[in-house]
């Protein structure tokens, strides 16, 4: 089970790529993320909200409300240019701490071999 | 024998009366909870069981209240204490230029005096003008909603008070020295305070929501 601190830290970059892909609503990102993480990534529903809706105080998306196909009302989030700019900065710090794990994964490897 | 519309109407019921408010974000939530009973009607469950799982997925209302809360003041709110924050900045801004606009024209001065009241009345605006973009950096991140408000209306009230009772009434030492720069120095010193001051509620907003306290995705869905 991934640790809550790590998931919760990663709810924002997550987001803010899923709608550098296009405009999204709540339970397609959910869907999204269960799926690309396998489940393991096990987000409660509910929660995502408030995280959507504190990057928007931020200024990092907006939202306006739609229909679905059905008629059902729907709320669609999508980047503003502020969160592009984060996004691009959650990258950089993302891949600097996977590239130094990568980089003490490989040396213990070659010590073991 | 279990009826849908009914059911999601108990769990509106349960999320108003645990604080979660409406329109947002109970209308995002329960629009959420009809599209997952949807999925989970659709792969052959039945209704009671799809929304047994929604439900449960969709998480307890006190923890999503906790949640929220988080978030601080709604975009309203924030609006209004910017405004109050702008309105002091406005009026610490314009009201030293009243008392040098007629010091900066006056014939019998010369240059260099006007030059150094204009090099003071800059150092003003730029104090209040940085303060304003930047003192959240050195204010706490108060998340408790109730307190942080109180602060700012304890910092707005204070602006007022210090406007009626202080502002336009300078010692009278300081009138009698007749040292018109002293005067400028003290009021544009005031001034500036009442900025400062008026600025801290929509810093402590800022300084919220960059600091924010972690937001808690896993929380328990039983």
């Amino acid at each position: 089970m991934i640790r809550k601190e790590l998931v919760a830290a990663s709810a924002e970059p997550l987001i803010l790529s899923l709608l550098a892909k296009g405009e999204s609503y709540g339970y397609a990102i959910i869907q999204e993320i269960k799926a690309r993480s396998d489940g393991k990534l096990n987000w409660t529903d509910g929660m995502l909200y408030p995280v959507l809706h504190r990057m928007e105080h931020r200024g990092l998306i907006k939202s306006r409300w739609g229909e679905s196909e059905t008629g059902r009302k729907r709320k669609y989030y999508s980047l503003k240019k502020d969160g592009k700019t984060a996004m691009a900065r959650h990258h950089e710090q993302w891949s600097l701490v996977h590239s130094v794990l990568a980089g003490l994964k490989k040396e213990q490897m070659f010590r073991k071999g | 024998m279990f009826n849908l519309e009914p059911s999601i109407t108990e769990w509106r019921r349960q999320m108003l009366a645990a604080g979660i408010q409406t329109p947002v974000p109970l209308e995002e939530l329960e629009s959420h909870l009809r599209e997952e009973i949807e999925r989970q009607t659709k792969s052959g469950l039945s209704a009671q069981q799809a929304f047994g799982i929604a439900a449960e997925q969709i998480g307890q209302a006190p923890e999503l209240k906790r949640e929220f809360k988080k978030i601080g003041a709604p975009m309203e709110m924030q609006k209004i204490i910017k405004l109050a924050g702008v309105i002091c900045a406005g009026f610490a801004l314009f009201c030293p230029l009243f008392m040098f606009l007629p010091f900066l024209l006056a014939h019998e001065l010369n240059l260099m005096t006007k030059m150094l009241g204009l090099a003071v009345y800059a150092t003003i605006i730029a104090t209040i003008v940085l303060s304003w973009e930047y003192n959240q950096k050195l204010l706490p991140a108060i998340h408790n909603q109730l307190l942080r408000r109180a602060v700012g209306i304890v910092c707005y009230a204070g602006c007022l008070l210090w406007i009626r009772f202080v502002l336009f009434h300078l010692p009278a030492g300081v009138l009698h020295t007749r040292n018109i720069f002293l005067v400028l120095f003290i009021f544009g010193l005031e001034c500036t305070a009442i900025a400062i001051l008026g600025g801290i509620g929509h810093g402590l907003e800022k300084a919220a929501r960059e600091k924010s306290a972690p937001m808690d995705l896993s929380a328990s869905q039983s």
